[in-house]
This record gives C-alpha cells, sequence and structure tokens, in this order.
C-alpha cells in the first residue's frame, strides 16, 4: 500500500492509523518511511509511538513493524543478487567513490529505496508465508511520489536490458500490479488540496498504479441540519465578523470539495473526521474510527 | 471578507514586523518549512510587501500552488522569469510601486541553459544535450529540484536583474535538501568519484576503475557503461564551473545579504519539523530570521461572539438549535486562539530576537489576489491602500 499526497495533508497518520487497524485485524503489518536525514526527527516513528526508526524492521507493537527504507541497503543487495560474487559486491559498496556516487547521483538513491522494498516484499517466514503481509509505505510529498513512479519506465529506456533493467521491471511490476498494490491518496476538504489530489490521481493513473482510494483528512464535524444551517445564515447575514462563523465556511468548503472528489473519481472516498490530538495517541483515535466506518 | 477588521499582529499592535526590514534590504530570503503550510504563499507574499517597497523582485518557486501561479498570470515551464502584470498588481490591494517577477523552476530549462553557459563550445553543448543519461536526468523530478534551485539562485543572484530573490523551497520533507544541495552537487560532481568513471590510463587509480567498470558493465550492461563515461567525459570540462557555483551559494546564502525565513502552521507535525530546521539552519551558519505562523486562528478582535445575538420573538426552533450549535463552534475557535497565541509566545522565546509573527486564517482566499495582499499586508503591517 502506498500512502502519499501533497505535504501536510496527513500521510504519516493516515499510515500510522491504516497500520493499527490492519493490525488489530490480525495482519501483520510493516509501516515504511524513506530513509532521509539521519539527524531528523522521524514523523513516522512519533505517529507510533517509538522514538526512532530503525533501517531494519522492528517491532513497534502486536503484528506492526516499522522500516526506514535504506537506499544503501537496497544498493547492497541488488549488487550481491547481479554480481557473481558476494565478496565483489561488498568490495564495490566499500569503495568510496561507488557509495558516493550512488548517494548523490540523481535517481540513484530512489532506485535503491524501490530495491529494498522489493526484497522485503519477497521476505518468507519459515513456513513459507510471506513475512510482511501488508507493508505501508509512506511516500514523500506529491513531486516525489510521483518521480518514484516515474523512474522504472524512465530508466528502462536507458538501460533496456541486463540485470538493472530485471530489477526495475520486477519492481514496475510490484508497483503496476493491482493484486499486490494500492495507491492511497490523502488530501484536505480544502478547495486547493483537492485540486492537486486529482492532479495526483491523475498522474497515478498515467503511470499505471493502481489507485485503492483516496482519504480526505480532517474533515470537520458538520452539526448543523440543513434548515438549521440556512437559519443561521439568515441570523448573521447583515452581522460583522462573529466567532464561529469561519467555522462554519471551512464546513461549507469541506461539503463542496468532497462533493467535488465524488464527481471526479471513481475509487471509493473515505472521510476522516478531524480529530484534535496528535503523535500515536491520533492514529489509535482514527484507527478506532476506522472500524466503526467498515461496520457500518 | 470584506465585512471583517483590519487584522492586526496580537501583541504588536501596528508596529512592523521582523519581515519589513529584511523585505526593505536583504538580496535573497529563503522561505523554508514542512510541505503544506503555506510556504509558496508566503513567499508570494514576501514578494508583494517587497515591490511595495518599490524593489525589483523574483519569486522563485519550484512546486507552485497552480491556482496561485494562475491568478498572478504566471506560465508553466517559461524559459525566463516572467513580470507579474501590472493588472493583476492592481488587483492585490496594496500600492505596488516595485516590480514583481515570477518563476516557476523546471529542471530542464535550468540544466540546459546551465550547459550552455559552462560547455566550451557548441559542439559540446550537443553533446551533452543528446547523451541520453542526460536528457533521463534532466527529465526527473527527484532529487533534481534541489540542484536546479541552487543553480538558479546562483546564476540569478550573479546577473545582478533584481534586488531581491524571494525561494520558496522545494517540497522535500524536511526542505533539507535544499540546504545540502550545494555541497551534495560538488560531492557529486568530485573529480575523484567522477574520474574513476572515465577511461584512465595512469596506474593510480587503476584498479579502483577497473572494479568500477566490472560492476556497472555487469550491472548496468555494456551500454550504459559507455552511455555513463560519455556523459561524465562530456561534463568533465565543465566541473570547475559547477563546483564553484555551489560554492557561491553557499557563500551568498550564509552572508548578510540572506535570510531565511521558516514557515509553519499550528500542526504538531509542522512545529516539529520547523524546530528541527531552525537548528539545522544555526548549525549550517545561515542567517535565521524568524517565524512565520500560518494559517492561525489567533485572530479574534473584531469577532463577536453569537451569544451576544438577541433573537427576535419570531425565531423558530430552528433558529434557536442552529445559534446554540454556532455558540459550539465559537468555542472551538476560543480554544484554537488561545492555543495559537501560546504558540507564538512559545516561538517567540525560542528565537533570540523574539521574531515570530502570526498571520490570520483566510480560508479558501489565500489562492486569490487579494488574499496575497492582505497576506503581504500582515506580514510586515502595510497600511491598507
Amino acid at each position: 500500500m502506498l500512502v502519499t499526497g501533497k505535504g501536510g495533508v496527513g500521510k504519516t497518520t493516515v499510515t500510522a492509523s491504516l497500520a493499527r487497524f490492519a493490525a488489530s485485524r490480525g495482519k501483520r503489518v510493516l509501516c515504511a518511511e524513506i530513509a532521509g536525514d539521519p539527524a531528523a526527527s522521524s514523523a513516522l516513528a512519533d505517529a507510533l509511538g517509538v522514538d526512532h526508526l530503525d533501517i531494519e524492521p522492528v517491532t513497534v507493537s502486536e503484528n506492526i513493524k516499522a522500516v526506514l527504507l535504506a537506499p544503501h541497503l537496497g544498493h547492497t543487495k541488488f549488487l550481491r543478487d547481479v554480481l557473481p560474487m558476494k565478496l565483489l559486491a561488498d568490495a564495490a559498496m566499500r569503495s568510496a567513490a561507488i557509495r558516493r556516487f550512488l548517494a548523490a547521483a540523481p535517481t540513484f538513491p530512489e532506485m535503491g529505496v524501490l530495491y529494498r522494498l522489493l526484497d522485503l516484499v519477497r521476505m518468507k517466514r519459515k513456513d513459507g508465508s510471506d513475512e510482511h503481509e501488508l507493508i505501508i509505505v509512506d511516500l514523500p510529498a506529491t513531486g516525489h511520489a510521483l518521480a518514484l513512479a516515474q523512474i522504472p519506465a524512465s530508466l528502462l529506456r536507458i538501460i533496456p536490458s541486463g540485470p538493472i533493467a530485471a530489477a526495475v521491471r520486477e519492481g514496475l511490476d510490484l508497483l503496476t500490479d493491482k493484486q499486490r498494490t494500492g495507491a492511497i491518496v490523502v488530501t484536505l476538504p480544502e478547495t486547493l488540496p483537492v485540486s492537486e489530489a486529482l492532479e495526483l490521481v491523475k498522474g497515478i493513473t498515467q503511470h499505471d498504479i493502481p489507485l485503492a482510494q483516496v482519504m480526505v483528512n480532517r474533515v470537520p464535524f458538520d452539526p448543523f441540519s440543513e434548515a438549521e444551517r440556512e437559519a443561521v445564515r439568515a441570523i448573521l447575514s447583515g452581522r460583522g465578523p462573529t466567532l464561529g462563523e469561519r467555522t462554519m465556511e471551512r464546513i461549507d468548503r469541506a461539503r463542496v470539495s468532497l462533493a467535488r472528489l465524488q464527481r471526479e473519481v471513481t475509487v471509493p472516498i473515505v472521510a476522516l473526521q478531524d480529530i484534535w490530538l496528535d503523535g500515536p495517541r491520533l492514529a489509535e483515535e482514527m484507527a478506532s474510527l476506522m472500524g466503526v466506518e467498515s461496520v457500518a | 471578507m470584506s465585512n471583517r477588521p483590519p487584522d492586526v499582529v496580537p501583541g504588536l499592535g501596528d508596529q512592523t514586523t521582523f519581515v519589513d526590514p529584511l523585505v526593505r534590504t536583504k538580496k535573497v530570503i529563503v522561505c523554508c518549512g514542512a510541505g503544506g503550510v503555506g510556504k509558496t504563499t508566503t513567499a508570494a507574499a514576501i514578494g508583494v510587501a517587497s515591490a511595495v517597497h518599490g524593489r525589483k523582485v523574483l519569486v522563485l518557486t519550484i512546486d507552485p500552488a497552480r491556482r496561485l501561479a494562475e491568478a498572478m498570470g504566471i506560465p508553466e515551464a517559461a524559459r525566463t522569469p516572467s513580470p507579474v502584470p501590472r493588472a493583476k498588481l492592481d488587483e492585490l490591494g496594496v500600492p505596488v510601486q516595485g516590480e514583481l517577477y515570477a518563476w516557476m523552476l523546471s529542471p530542464e530549462v535550468v540544466f540546459e541553459s546551465m550547459v550552455r553557459r559552462l560547455a566550451t563550445d557548441e559542439t559540446r553543448v550537443q553533446e551533452i544535450l543528446n547523451n541520453r543519461l542526460y536528457q533521463h536526468l534532466s527529465k526527473i523530478v527527484a532529487g533534481m529540484q534541489e540542484y536546479t534551485a541552487a543553480e538558479a539562485l546562483y546564476t540569478l543572484s550573479t546577473e545582478g536583474k533584481y534586488d531581491l530573490v524571494v525561494l520558496d523551497t522545494p517540497p522535500s520533507r524536511n526542505a533539507l535538501e535544499f540546504l545540502e544541495a550545494p555541497r551534495k552537487l560538488s560531492m557529486f560532481l568530485d573529480e575523484r568519484v567522477i574520474g574513476v568513471f572515465l577511461p584512465k590510463k595512469g596506474a593510480f587509480m587503476r584498479a579502483a576503475s577497473d572494479l568500477i567498470e566490472r560492476v556497472f558493465s555487469r550491472a548496468f550492461g555494456e551500454g550504459f557503461y559507455k552511455d555513463l563515461q560519455g556523459f561524465l567525459g562530456a561534463f568533465s570540462g565543465m566541473f570547475g564551473g559547477m563546483r564553484a557555483h555551489a560554492e557561491a551559494v553557499r557563500k551568498l546564502l550564509s552572508s548578510e545579504d540572506a535570510a531565511f525565513v521558516l514557515v509553519t502552521s499550528p500542526e504538531p507535525a509542522a512545529l516539529a519539523e520547523a524546530a528541527f530546521f531552525q537548528t539545522k539552519i544555526k548549525d549550517l551558519g545561515l542567517p535565521f530570521a524568524g517565524y512565520v505562523l500560518n494559517r492561525s486562528w489567533a485572530f479574534t478582535r473584531g469577532f463577536a461572539g453569537p451569544e451576544a445575538i438577541e433573537l427576535g420573538s419570531d425565531a423558530t426552533d430552528t433558529d434557536r438549535v442552529g445559534l446554540k450549535k454556532l455558540g459550539q463552534l465559537a468555542d472551538a475557535e476560543r480554544w484554537r486562539a488561545q492555543r495559537d497565541r501560546d504558540l507564538l509566545a512559545r516561538l517567540r522565546m525560542e528565537t533570540e530576537s523574539g521574531s515570530a509573527i502570526a498571520t490570520p486564517h483566510l480560508g479558501g482566499a489565500v489562492e486569490d489576489l487579494v488574499g496575497l495582499g492582505t497576506l503581504a499586508r500582515n506580514l510586515v503591517r502595510i497600511e491598507s491602500a
């Protein structure tokens, strides 16, 4: 499952909530975040209620593991798979020049991430079942998510054959396989974020990545019946600025945004209520709401 | 919007803010912060505020809010900065004396102009532009935006066409890659790294070179390795120039001519990133100017409480229930206002000069020109036109 969307829409919270929800249903879940600056605080770690994440999966709670997708592990694994000797691969990765080249050259880090993800997808338990039944990837902001999706196809054009091409093709197969992959676009119930989400949906579809659903985060609770709404509008008209009015406007924008999404997107749209909590408590609360909604 | 009172910065009265001297004197203002906090809009508003002071300003953006771009009349993927039309400036509702330009960066365009500037002759230029690898790299968005931003900033600052360049940093998770870009760029372009890919005669690098050739030929296939060598060979004459650019950008950003403004929203995740970012800016020795707390609810002055509304004798039950519910929304707004004021106070304490300001919650209106003008006014306290 790929969780994507514009910055600040709550992708990480959605990732953590989905993980908790699936784990509560007995699935073995792995939450993944793309490794960045090692000094940077991990948003996903906060949402899961742990100190920090590691480049190898660690258990954070029952049925939930979390991992940072480190490009260099993908590179190492790839070279080991491709080169005739493990020794040669390790020597190559020890070479400062190669390491620095892979870290600094554009698109190579993304390739490493993709290969690392493939590796985690392929991991099996002793009984032959998947080690991670569900992997939820918290992708960075829109531009990067689409870029990640465009890289395999673009790379195949410049490297049409050889082991890299085979690995890229496998990555592409995984990303575009309806059975195994689903993208979740997260957005907010406001005009501009919805426009951007619709563009993202278009981009994802163009890259043949199966879209699973659109999640609208922070949907304000609407306490009014239609009649009450009209009545309050009538009362407020002609008055100066009143407290509560801006929230009403926000509710109106949310209604318009949801209606627009419903018109223009064919996949299910899930509205997540605005909850004034943060960190792991927010993810817990949202996961419990997901449970309620799926029963209802 | 029109029936609302002018917004006042809480605790500052009618004074000017820390942004005011920046827009008058600086040559580069960098807006940083987490994604989705309104960086692009803030960058545009800072540009407007500076143009009000008669300066010639360029707003450089990488991930533009499309509607904002449309509202300002800026074309996408232009090869050079475009002036915001006078008619659009007049719609802002603030007196713009100077000139405002905007440019949405595209990696392709920036890279091509860099190649043209640094390559020794036209044959070289064509050789590079026609290389398959170059075409791949220049079109890929991931990781390239940061190089692009640094390179564009170099060009613009050396040309000296603009009094001020406002940079909206790339939408990367921590917006940190931009700061690291010059360093990363020079790392990638380090001849010691690049050199091992080039055909070598000397014995010194041969062992490393052989290893790399084996690894890459095996992994990518012969064709790719040849392409890579061709690409790097064609580029090799330009490395010195590119490294010099990277260093010049770093120097410019560390100087008194630059200022870093941290944009954040009241959301906990955005705040956490902002705090981390502040440390990072200081660690890198870059001039941190202050916080802009965007989308805050801190402004309640001039708003009446719905409790004060008295319903007439003809009021229905629906009216009464509706009004009561409005009262609950009002309570929630008061709570948020208090939270955001506390937050602002905390941010002021975290900056040495107490430089933190809040901009009002403009709802859905920020993407239009009037909203942008209002935001610009609030950033510096320019009197309403």
